[in-house]
């Protein structure tokens, strides 16, 4: 008998446990930041069809500096803009395409990706500036 | 209880032999299993923009019953385009009248290929032929239809590519490669290749050949004066003046689509090659910069020679300064 009621009591004080162990969770939902590309960027590696032109020609002479909605270039490297101008991506959450404007000209559309790399913010874009069959893709980092 | 003993070790060795029976005719069976070309009809050359006729004989020796698509695969000239301009057809023991095939999608993985798909595959497994410039590619077609095959058959197929060739000068080592949907290039029993050797287009516009080694070329072989090229020198390829050079420059001449000569020619830091390997050699440039174009201006070829630093000895198209080598811009 007593060992029924010691069991009954184990029993018991197991269901209390349980009860008190729940809590209630709260659920938070991560807010995606907004992408800034404000500051200066310079090339950090370029490939033509794949193949790495980083240390074979001189990228040192390009510079973009982004500032709100507009650009400035300083450019001795093939682009898809020469001059200065407006910029926006098609979404500053969750950047994909980067539109860059010259002037009165229209937006030419650029296949953008903004990873982290190394804890350092890499924009990473390709284009084609002379003929179509031949893709370029810049990696830019921010100049501190 | 010592007969029960003996009699379960007779029953062992009953079954570890009739294991080892299935397992030799396994590996009999499966290296049974092959596929072969046996011949091409192929031509030597035809025109630019022309259809080249080709016709692979393929027997395929089957271990087993299946069913999977086949798979053609062709080493050609990206310029030709031939997803979207060559069209193959077959016939074979097994079919009634032509089958046909489609062109695979990019990024469709191949079988049993760890996720790449058929063009990487070939060309990691099986190469590019010998081609010598870029500007290659590997097109690969499967059956429309998925065929079943029986054990211990041998089918014979006939295979017919019809690929229209672009207006490009050039000569080329065409290749080909046949293979199934089921086992792809998972052992070498299961596909096979040919390369029946140079294949030439004649073409406009400067010759683009993949089968000789060239004294200079430029990559990309479609270009604009907006892209960033590259100019090669190889001073191994024949006995030129520049072939023991410790220096090499460029001199560069732009030729505007109205007619204007640019002058390029100089021995500096800006027109020195660099060396890459024994006596391989090159520069980039961006021609719009390298000529400083206004935007009014587009180029429309270059004419070049290889010089050493005096620019007294130059070196052109046969070797010699007599010809210069010459580039079109145009794209594909």
């Amino acid at each position: 008998m007593k060992r029924y009621f010691n069991l009954g009591l184990l029993v018991l004080l197991l269901w209390v446990f349980t009860l008190l162990s729940c809590h209630r969770e709260t659920v938070v939902t991560p807010i995606e930041s907004t992408k800034l590309l404000n500051g200066t960027w310079k090339i950090t590696k370029a490939l033509r069809n794949g193949t790495d032109l980083t240390s074979r020609f001189d990228f040192s002479g390009f510079k973009i500096v982004f500032q709100d909605s507009t650009y400035t270039l300083d450019s001795l490297v093939p682009f898809p803009v020469t001059e200065n101008g407006a910029f926006h991506l098609d979404d500053p959450k969750y950047p994909f395409k980067l539109f860059l404007k010259a002037g009165d000209g229209d937006y030419k559309e650029l296949n953008m990706d903004y990873p982290i790399n190394a804890g350092v913010r890499n924009i990473i874009i390709s284009f084609s500036p002379g003929c179509s069959s031949n893709t370029y893709q810049y990696t830019l980092q921010k100049v501190n | 209880m010592c007969m029960l003993s003996k009699l379960l070790q007779k029953i062992k060795g009953a079954r570890l032999w009739q294991a080892a029976l299935l397992l030799l005719l396994t590996t009999v069976v499966i290296i049974s299993c092959s596929i072969t070309i046996d011949s091409i009809d192929q031509p030597d050359s035809v025109q630019g923009g022309e259809t080249l006729t080709s016709t692979l004989h393929v027997t395929i020796n089957t271990n087993d019953t299946r069913s999977a698509k086949f798979m053609v695969a062709l080493l050609v000239p990206k310029v030709w385009n031939a997803s979207g301009n060559a069209k193959i057809t077959f016939t074979s023991s097994i079919t009634t009248g032509t089958q046909t095939m489609s062109a695979i999608p990019a990024g469709t993985a191949a079988p049993q290929a760890g996720g790449k798909d058929w063009p990487t595959l070939i060309a990691d497994k099986i190469g590019n032929g010998g081609n010598l410039l870029p500007g290659w590619e590997w097109v690969a077609f499967y059956s429309d239809k998925a065929y079943s095959v029986v054990a211990n058959d041998a089918i014979t197929v006939t295979i017919t590519i019809k690929a229209k060739v672009s207006n490009d000068n050039l000569s080329f080592k065409l290749g080909y490669v046949v293979a199934n949907s089921s086992d792809g290039l998972s052992d070498a029993q299961y596909y096979a290749s040919a390369f029946p050797g140079c294949f030439r287009v004649f073409g406009q516009g400067d010759l683009m050949d993949y089968c000789n080694p060239q004294l200079s070329s430029i990559d990309p072989l479609s270009a604009m004066d907006n892209d960033i090229i590259t100019l090669n020198f190889d001073a191994g390829v024949i006995d030129s003046e520049l072939k023991d050079a410790d220096e090499l420059y460029l001199c560069l001449k732009g030729v505007t689509t109205k007619g204007d000569t640019l002058d390029g020619c100089a021995q500096n830091d800006r027109t020195r090659l660099s060396t890459y390997a024994l006596k391989k050699w090159r520069i980039d440039i961006w021609p719009r910069q390298f000529f400083n174009l206004s935007k009014s201006q587009q180029l429309e070829s270059l004419v070049y020679y290889f010089t050493d630093k005096t620019g007294q000895v130059k070196v052109g198209k046969d070797g010699t300064g007599a010809v210069p080598f010459t580039y079109t811009f145009k794209c594909q």
